[in-house]
């Protein structure tokens, strides 16, 4: 019974574990401008309504503000209950992660720095070159980037006009999979998937964004 | 000589400070005598939260709702919907998920029944109750009670908490609670009405 159930769960993980195979496609392949960016392109600050699930249950809903400054790839965010209490307030720059506030289970480091990964992916275009571009088995567009850590990244538009950033491990194995909002601001509904162990998902609802012009900080 | 010059003074003003009322003590009596009016209450409240990360306050509204000894519907409305109900010694958290609400089952329920249970004090004009803070009132146009950690247990989490209380009718009108130098929560309760007739639902159903 057991060897049957690790030889089930063996294929489940085989089949997730490959990348999809790009080919090229006359409409994509050649034509960096096809690929979408929906990126920040200048520092803005969001606040989102984030609903976060674990095995497809509702396990909290929070206000998540973030500052991205896409020049000097630096990010802050903060995590707060529909209450106004702060359990995690945090910045990322070249030199590191910065944690000045963490309450369980984000005081846990592993958890704070895949928090601030997931911020990164959302948010930051990739410094990494595009690879290749051309189009899944399932006739989606896609461009495709080779990680510095040996992973990969796929960027493309789904059928329904979402943008659709997949991110994959060094072996192949699908890690996250963002869907960013059809239409004018991709920002205004953020759905991420991670696929761990203990995975989870943030949807994400926009409440208001804003440009945010150096120095314009509350309190200083 | 001089020593019997200065005799006369400091009996004076021995005298002048005798005469002036405890501070904090009788104020604190006052309180509690003027809050033991109040059966129940409803009121509409702006929250306004500012951080180092926010360019402008980050605004909350919602509604609460009290009613002796200990009952309390503390509902958001807007950005983010939810709802902590206390009553009877139990609280359930209520948060917006898919479009309808559903029960709160971390601990996120527990967490808000210490507030709770601290707000009800409040209501009933229980200022110096919890052992974690030092009480100390400022009479001005309204009742100033300022409550300070005691302990290092606190630290970096809250500095102090400011409830400005109605002198006509003990009712709190705003809490402020200090958390550093760059952050605060600032409630402004608003349409406050004293003893509404409160249907017992109030704590129990979500609408």
């Amino acid at each position: 019974m057991n060897v049957r159930f690790l030889l089930i769960l063996s294929l489940l993980l085989a089949s997730c574990s490959s990348l999809p195979e790009i080919r090229p496609s006359a409409d994509v392949t050649g034509k960096m401008s096809a690929c979408p960016s929906p990126f920040v392109v200048q520092k803005t600050r969001f606040i989102h309504a984030i609903e976060a699930a674990m095995a497809g249950e509702t396990r909290a809903v929070m206000i998540g503000v973030t500052v991205a400054d896409p020049a000097a790839r630096t990010l802050s965010c903060a995590l707060l209950s529909p209450e106004g209490l702060v359990f995690f307030e945090a910045s990322r720059t070249s030199i590191g992660t910065q944690i000045s506030r963490a309450l369980p289970p984000f005081d846990k480091v592993d958890v704070a720095r895949g928090l601030m990964d997931d911020i990164e992916l959302i948010f930051f275009e990739p410094p990494e070159a595009i690879d290749r571009a051309g189009v899944l088995d399932t006739g989606q567009a896609v461009c495709r980037r080779r990680l510095h850590n040996g992973g990969w990244l796929d960027i493309g538009k789904a059928p329904d006009g979402r943008i659709l950033i997949q991110r994959y491990s060094k072996g192949g194995r699908l890690q996250r999979c963002v869907a960013l909002a059809a239409g004018a601001n991709p920002y205004a509904a953020i759905d991420l998937q991670a696929f761990e162990w203990t995975g989870y998902s943030l949807s994400m609802t926009l409440i208001e964004s804003e440009a945010v012009p150096d120095e314009k900080i509350l309190g200083k | 000589m001089r020593a019997k010059a200065v005799r006369p003074l400091s009996i004076l003003l021995l005298l002048f400070f005798m005469a002036l009322p405890a501070a904090g003590a009788d104020d604190f009596d006052r309180l509690r005598r003027d809050a033991s009016r109040i059966s129940s209450l409803s009121a509409d409240f702006v929250q306004k939260k500012s951080m180092k990360i926010l360019s402008k306050p980050l605004v909350s509204t919602g509604k609460f709702f009290y009613a002796a000894p200990d009952s309390i519907r503390w509902e958001y409305v807007k950005p983010i919907r939810s709802i902590v109900i206390s009553d009877r010694g139990t609280t359930k958290r209520y948060i917006a998920s898919g479009g309808k609400m559903i029960e709160d089952k971390t601990g996120g329920a527990q967490a808000m029944k210490i507030v709770l249970d601290e707000v009800a004090g409040w209501m009933k004009g229980k200022f110096t109750a919890n052992p974690t803070f030092a009480a100390s009132v400022r009479e001005g146009p309204e009742t100033l009670i300022v409550l300070t950690p005691k302990g290092k247990n606190m630290a970096g989490l809250i500095e102090k908490i400011e409830i400005t209380v109605s002198r006509k009718d003990a009712v709190v009108k705003t809490v402020r609670i200090v958390e550093g130098a760059a952050a605060e929560t600032r409630i402004d309760f608003s349409h406050t009405v004293v003893n509404p007739v409160l249907p017992p639902a109030v704590f129990q159903d979500l609408p």
